[in-house]
């Protein structure tokens, strides 16, 4: 059966994303491991499918302030990814690579978001590994394109983008945790809804007719 | 004046209407638009946020959601309730590009047509724009005053605006 929103999906789907959200932390995680040469582990990830308010409130509302790395995914799936990186995570990536912590957003110069960029891009690679590999299909990542502001503004990104298909986004929620320090990581992703029957079909979980 | 817990929040894809006092507020537009229409003959004021710039046909999505249906609905509200055409004035902002996406021309681009989407049917509905803030690469929360007529526009990193 086809899916024609999110929030359709069984729970059985939602599992599939959960298992690409679980070996994607993972890969994440060991990928960060070997870039900060600090031992990362992760939490089990936790999928939601909600809508843009709720993701809003959720994560702190729409005016609070942000970094988000933003890449487009094409090849067998559409879609795009957003990862959002709260302050705790920053000073952690600035920290091992041996820049100045920072105290707000403010205060981050053009290397520190050079530096926080690229580990988002690694992030969000490990991601796109976990998917295509778990599908066997290939996919392309654009380069990372960067914002620090509101979240609400950042989020209209993909709500636009796809708002004549959804109203709702899946976000993978999964913390990493070092020295029993657990940072947030959310990641948003958002493949479009022929790509997500695509997935699904590939992956098993939808039967041929 | 501003910025008390009494404000009229109007969410994503929403409207709200006041009369003769009250401040509406939309939260961190980005690349949707917050509309402020304003009759100050009687002091009515409407703000629209809204996230597209058309709507598509056989789509049963909320009329808010689109400058071309959002407007002219929130027009004929504001008539019923007393306001005269010739008399309604707008002031805009948002219609942000948050993301420089290097290489993908058309994504992340919305904010650009909901600009030219509004203007459009604000001007086929004879309202003229008084004031504007749009496009730039940063998100604003859009209040507006209904007693005064004035709008400001909170962003991060920057002075506020009065619009």
């Amino acid at each position: 059966m086809e899916i024609k929103s999110y929030d359709e999906m069984n729970k059985e789907e939602l599992e599939v994303f959960r298992e690409i959200g679980s070996i994607g932390t993972g890969n994440a995680a060991t990928a960060l491991s070997s870039t900060l040469s600090a031992k990362v582990t992760m939490s089990l990830p936790e999928v939601n499918i909600m809508d843009y308010s709720t993701a809003s409130s959720f994560l702190g509302g729409p005016e609070k302030i942000i970094a988000a790395v933003l890449v487009h995914i094409s090849g067998d799936i559409e879609g795009i990814m957003l990862y959002l990186l709260d302050l705790n995570f920053i000073n952690f990536v600035l920290e091992k690579l041996n820049l100045q912590p920072i105290n707000s957003y403010e205060d981050l110069t053009d290397l520190d978001k050079s530096a926080i960029s690229e580990v988002s891009n690694i992030i969000i690679s490990s991601y796109a590994r976990a998917v295509s590999q778990l599908a066997g299909i290939s996919t392309r990542l654009s380069v990372p394109a960067m914002a620090i502001n509101m979240l609400g503004g950042i989020m209209s990104v993909p709500m636009s983008e796809y708002g004549y298909v959804t109203d709702k986004i899946m976000m993978i929620g999964g913390n990493f945790v070092y020295e029993n320090q657990e940072m947030t990581s959310n990641l948003i992703m958002l493949p479009d809804i022929k790509s997500l029957n695509f997935l699904l079909r590939k992956l098993g979980v939808i039967c041929e007719q | 004046m501003l910025f008390v817990s009494s404000n009229i929040v109007v969410g994503i894809a929403d409207m709200k209407m006041v009369r003769n006092e009250g401040v509406l507020v939309t939260y961190a537009l980005g690349s949707c638009i917050g509309i402020c229409l304003y009759d100050p003959g009687i002091k009515l004021a409407s703000m629209i946020h809204i996230m597209l710039p058309v709507k598509l046909e056989n789509s049963n999505d909320n009329v808010f959601k689109f400058a071309e249906t959002g407007i002219p609905e929130t027009l004929r509200k504001m008539e019923v309730f007393g306001a005269v055409r010739g008399r309604i004035v707008g002031k805009i902002a948002g219609g942000a590009k948050m993301f420089d996406i290097p290489g993908n021309g058309s994504l992340g681009n919305i904010g650009l047509r909901n600009i030219e989407c509004v203007k459009q049917t604000l001007r086929t509905h004879g309202i003229r724009i008084l004031k504007e803030d749009v496009g730039a690469n940063y998100a604003r929360t859009l209040y507006f005053d209904c007693k005064t007529g004035n709008g400001v526009i909170k962003s991060y990193g920057r002075p506020e605006i009065i619009l």
